[in-house]
């Protein structure tokens, strides 16, 4: 079966009610309105950042760090290290726990990687964020509410996908991330009304099988 | 003479000296606690069971035992089965509700006439047994199913066991519950190799020869070794039993298995007296063996006792070849003591379980029953095989044995070949700590079909087990394995250096 | 459910959903494994296998196929396997003594498995066996030879009646006497006590079929034993196995088994307390108590090409 849904795991999700100043400061909170924190590590990153952004659609918090970890969730630093580490930061403890219900459910149910083979070698994400938290429209350069493609697969894969996703629909490119990203994919953001996002992930998502199928085209 | 466990590195606290049965002291026959406890459980009230509106009861702990037992040819050769199937659950609802304590309080033969069963009285650990004795049998297999109760809980326990204990348990035991148990039960024991580690399946390299012709010995052992086998021991039955002859073959052995580093074992399985006089002559002697049985009148018939054994022990520690500290082989198999009219009317898997009670005096390195070869007057077909090398196996795990298993068959016992494998996987699955290997399986002396040398590759293969440590880095060395798989060298016994 | 999700189980859909992948391209031809290991023609053996064959009957040099037996190897090991099998599983004809002009005789077993199952049995005549010893033989010899199924009635009826012939032809000429020639069914070796007892014969002689082994369902053994009588155990016997033609031909063993019959009778005695030192030029290796004969292998599949 191709485009088997691969869903992500929650490695570890915990919450630090009275966060130290000089930890806020260090993970990019600001003392002054941030007390506490809630802290989650996934084994795949970018479901997690589109989690994180539904978190501030639902719960007055700020993510205030997310990064990924080199090379993936293959080569995590522990056993519960996964492939990124979010953290979303509010004024009270109540608040963190709607934002991480808010994030728990988006990864639960939404957002994920897909096969693109059926050996499940191959990963792609080609999602489509309906309306944008102010996490992510601030990382966008858009507004809070706009739609969103966003488009994650290996390097070639990635790279014919963006190409027949641009041409699929009327969106522009609002970032391009070239190979290598900390995880070694390559991805991209796309906006335009939501149905051309819509068409845009599924030309991206139908490319990437296709060269996943084929990886050599007519050449060898 | 009193033994006490707590040497071999229980986990049990040095035992409590107190004596709680008034009146006995230690090395000396208890008074009459066991007979006086034998009449209260003989009493009508307790050795009895009901099923489907229908009463069954039973005289002694002894004929519930052998009612208990899984059928058995043996059992029914010497007159003692239970006579259907719903008599043997009768039996066994009886055995079930009996306590451990009742079990030491009547041993399969009386104190007074035989010497295992005083060994057994006398060196049993008392704070182990003083853990477990309230238990029923029942409540005791239940323990020992459970997930929270560990090798290291039941190796604390075992010192505590008669083996009149452990039989009554295995017959309570389906074959699952017992290799369900027996994973459990880790026993490491050194010699030259370090057997019984988790993961490991070792075996028997068994060249034997119908003329103990020295180079035809020498042929099969290096094809064994070229196909992985041989980390248990190299084990060689002879046809003359001789102290020269012993020594002989030992000797050719040694200087074969030096001459390539191949850290090993040898023995050559002839009456213990004999092997003590091959030390003597000087030769190399690795381990020394003498098949025992579980009676005091079985062994005499084997030209054994424990004083001789207790002799052959010293002897060996001082003049043995291997580093030790393990350094005793053990062969034993349901049915023996009926066989020469020894078993004093008890079941052949209570007899077995107390060769083992005898064997575990010695911390010997290996011991394995040679479940098929007696013949199918005593386990008559492919089942009964199966389930004996089970329960053997079970029975000695659960004592704190090394237990490897001869799965074999006579030519003339209802098995086939497809069944004996399969037994052989059942038995790795279990932990067995090794087991036998010949070419093709087929003993050209004994005329039995055991294990063969490519089977104990396969079966590693199967079950993920590797040989001893020391044995798998010498295969890699070699490029008899790459790994868990086969080298390039492997099935070529020209990479032994003759 | 989430907008995503549905959109790409649509192109999932689209693109063939769950459909099988588009067949693989054809696999190359599967070369034939190299010819090894237990050959059809001597010339054919591994170098180890034809030094091995010169010391051991052990199948040894025989290559294998990952760690399993090479198609060859498996098929000679099953015909042994059916082998001895076979000769386990063959019952002797009633009739088979009387046609042979053999006194038929009958232990107190009553079918093949009763006799797997109870050697007791097997070791004790039957009543009307007991009568026709009483009645219809000779008493009072030197050597009552018995022969017998044991556990292959294939070895029994295959060269019983020539080791019979020719264990009477040396006894006599030695100047012993023999007795009546009988064969005894569902025998065990101890029949041989209770018998020897009713004809008050100084030496029983049970020749009988041997437990078979792999490939080997034609070997005949022989115990014998000095003033049988019910109650001898194994130390009071002597013994020769693998009577057969890759092993001790019937003729010689008929003429060792000679041989230990009469020195029996001159010591009075048998088993461990036998002295045989003195005969080692006639008995050879068979001086020995528990004297087993070196057999060869022999190739039991043959595929005509």
């Amino acid at each position: 079966m191709i485009l088997e849904p691969l869903p992500p795991k929650i490695l570890s999700v915990r919450r630090i009610p009275n966060a130290d100043p000089a930890l806020l400061r260090a993970y990019g909170a600001d003392p002054a309105r941030h007390r506490s924190l809630g802290l989650v590590t996934v084994d795949q990153d970018d479901p997690t950042y589109v989690a994180l952004d539904e978190a501030t659609k639902h719960a007055p918090v700020d993510v205030v760090f997310a990064r990924s970890f080199y090379a993936g969730s293959a080569h995590g630093s522990g056993p519960i290290s996964g492939e990124i580490l979010g953290v979303l930061a509010a004024t009270d403890p109540d608040e963190i726990d709607e934002g991480l219900a808010a994030l728990i459910r988006c990864l639960e149910h939404d957002a994920r990687f897909y096969a693109a083979d059926a050996t499940r070698t191959t990963a792609v994400f080609p999602h489509v964020i309906t309306a944008l938290g102010h996490y992510l429209s601030a990382q966008a350069g858009l507004a809070p509410g706009e739609p969103m493609a966003y488009l994650v697969a290996p390097p070639m894969e990635a790279t014919i996908g963006l190409d027949a996703a641009l041409k699929a629909a009327d969106v522009r490119a609002v970032k391009i991330f070239p190979p290598p990203t900390e995880t070694n994919f390559a991805a991209s953001w796309l906006t335009g009304s939501l149905e051309a996002c819509e068409a845009a992930a599924v030309a991206f998502a139908e490319a990437v099988v296709k060269v996943a199928a084929e990886p050599k085209g007519r050449y060898l | 003479m009193v033994r006490s466990w707590v040497g071999r590195g229980s986990l049990i606290p040095e035992p409590c000296r107190v004596n709680t049965r008034q009146g006995r002291l230690p090395h000396r026959p208890p008074p009459l606690r066991y007979r006086v406890a034998k009449g209260r459980i003989a009493g009508s009230m307790r050795l009895a069971a009901t099923v489907r509106n229908v009463r069954y009861t039973f005289d002694t702990v002894g004929e519930v035992m052998a009612k208990a037992n899984p059928p058995k040819s043996g059992d029914v050769l010497a007159g003692i089965a239970a006579r259907d199937a719903v008599e043997r659950v009768a039996a066994r609802a009886v055995l079930a509700n009996l306590t451990l304590a009742d079990l030491r309080n009547n041993p399969a033969i009386p104190y007074e006439i035989d010497e295992l069963t005083r060994m057994v009285e006398h060196s049993l650990n008392e704070s182990a047994y003083a853990a477990v004795r309230h238990l029923t049998v029942g409540q005791f297999r239940e323990w020992l199913l459970s997930t929270a109760v560990d090798g290291m809980r039941i190796r604390s326990v075992s010192p505590g066991l008669t083996p009149e204990m452990a039989a009554a348990v295995c017959k309570l035991m389906s074959n699952m519950d017992l290799m369900t148990v027996a994973v459990k039960c880790l026993v490491v024991v050194r010699a030259n190799n370090t057997l019984g580690l988790p993961g490991r399946l070792s075996s028997r390299v068994q060249p034997n020869h119908p003329t103990d012709d020295v180079d035809g010995i020498l042929l099969s052992m290096r094809e064994g070794l070229s196909y992985g086998c041989g980390d248990a021991v190299i084990g060689v039955n002879p046809a003359t039993d001789t102290a020269e002859s012993t020594a002989e073959i030992l000797t050719a052995i040694d200087k074969v298995l030096k001459k390539n580093g191949c850290p090993t074992q040898h023995c050559v399985l002839s009456h213990v007296s004999v092997q003590m006089r091959a030390l003597d002559l000087g030769c190399p002697m690795d381990l020394m063996f003498q098949s025992l049985s579980g009676s005091e009148a079985g062994n005499k018939a084997f030209g054994i006792s424990i004083a001789l054994i207790d002799e052959a022990w010293d002897k060996m520690k001082h003049l043995g070849t291997a580093r030790g500290p393990n350094v005793m082989y053990f062969e034993t198999g349901q049915g023996s003591a009926l066989s020469s009219a020894a078993h004093h009317g008890a079941d052949q898997l209570t007899l077995e379980a107390r060769c083992y009670g005898f064997a575990r005096r010695y911390d010997p390195f290996l011991v394995n029953t040679v479940v098929g070869f007696i013949g199918p007057e005593y386990l008559e077909d492919g089942p009964q095989i199966t389930r004996a090398g089970l329960e053997d196996h079970f029975m000695g795990k659960l004592l704190g044995l090394p237990m490897g298993c001869d799965a074999c068959f006579t030519y003339h016992a209802r098995m086939s070949q497809d069944e004996l494998e399969c037994l052989k996987v059942l038995l790795a699955t279990a932990g067995c700590t090794y087991l036998m290997s010949l070419p093709v399986g087929d003993d050209i002396m004994l005329n039995y079909q055991s294990t063969s040398y490519h089977d104990i590759s396969s079966v590693r293969r199967l079950t993920g087990r590797r040989p001893t440590p020391e044995f798998d880095a010498w295969l890699s060395e070699m490029g008899i394995m790459d790994g868990d798989k086969p080298g390039e060298r492997f099935g070529d016994p020209r990479v032994i250096v003759p | 459910m989430s907008r995503t999700r549905q959109l790409i189980d649509a192109l999932r859909d689209q693109m063939g959903g769950s459909a099988p992948l588009p067949p693989p391209p054809p696999l190359p031809r599967v070369a034939e494994p190299p010819a090894r290991v237990y050959p059809r023609r001597a010339e054919e053996k591994s170098a180890y296998a034809r030094e091995a064959s010169a010391h051991t009957t052990a199948l040894l040099g025989i290559g294998h196929v990952g760690t399993r037996y090479a198609t060859d190897v498996v098929l000679q090991f099953q015909a042994e396997l059916a082998v001895a099998h076979e000769a386990v599983g063959q019952e002797l004809p009633d009739d088979w003594a009387g046609k042979s002009g053999l006194i038929s005789l009958q232990s107190r077993v009553q079918s093949h498995r009763e006799f797997l199952l109870r050697p007791d049995l097997g070791r004790r005549l039957s009543d009307d066996s007991l009568g026709v010893l009483r009645t219809a033989v000779r008493r009072g010899v030197d050597v009552q030879p018995i022969l017998a199924d044991g556990l292959s009635a294939v070895a029994c009826m295959q060269s019983g009646l020539e080791l019979l012939a020719e264990f009477t032809k040396a006894c006599e000429a030695r100047g012993l006497s023999v007795g009546t020639p009988m064969c005894a069914k569902f025998a065990r070796v101890w029949l041989e006590d209770e018998i020897g007892y009713e004809v008050q014969a100084k030496v029983a002689a049970i020749l009988l079929g041997e437990r078979p082994g792999l490939g080997t369902g034609d070997g005949l053994s022989a115990y014998l034993v000095y003033a049988p009588a019910i109650g001898k155990t194994d130390g009071d016997r002597n013994m020769m196995s693998n009577i057969h033609a890759r092993g001790t031909v019937p003729k010689v063993a008929g003429d060792r088994l000679a041989v230990l019959s009469k020195a029996m009778i001159d010591q009075r005695t048998s088993g461990v307390a036998l002295d045989l030192s003195h005969l080692t030029a006639e008995l050879g290796e068979a001086a020995g108590r528990h004297h087993r004969a070196p057999q060869e292998r022999v190739r039991l599949v043959e595929v005509q090409s």
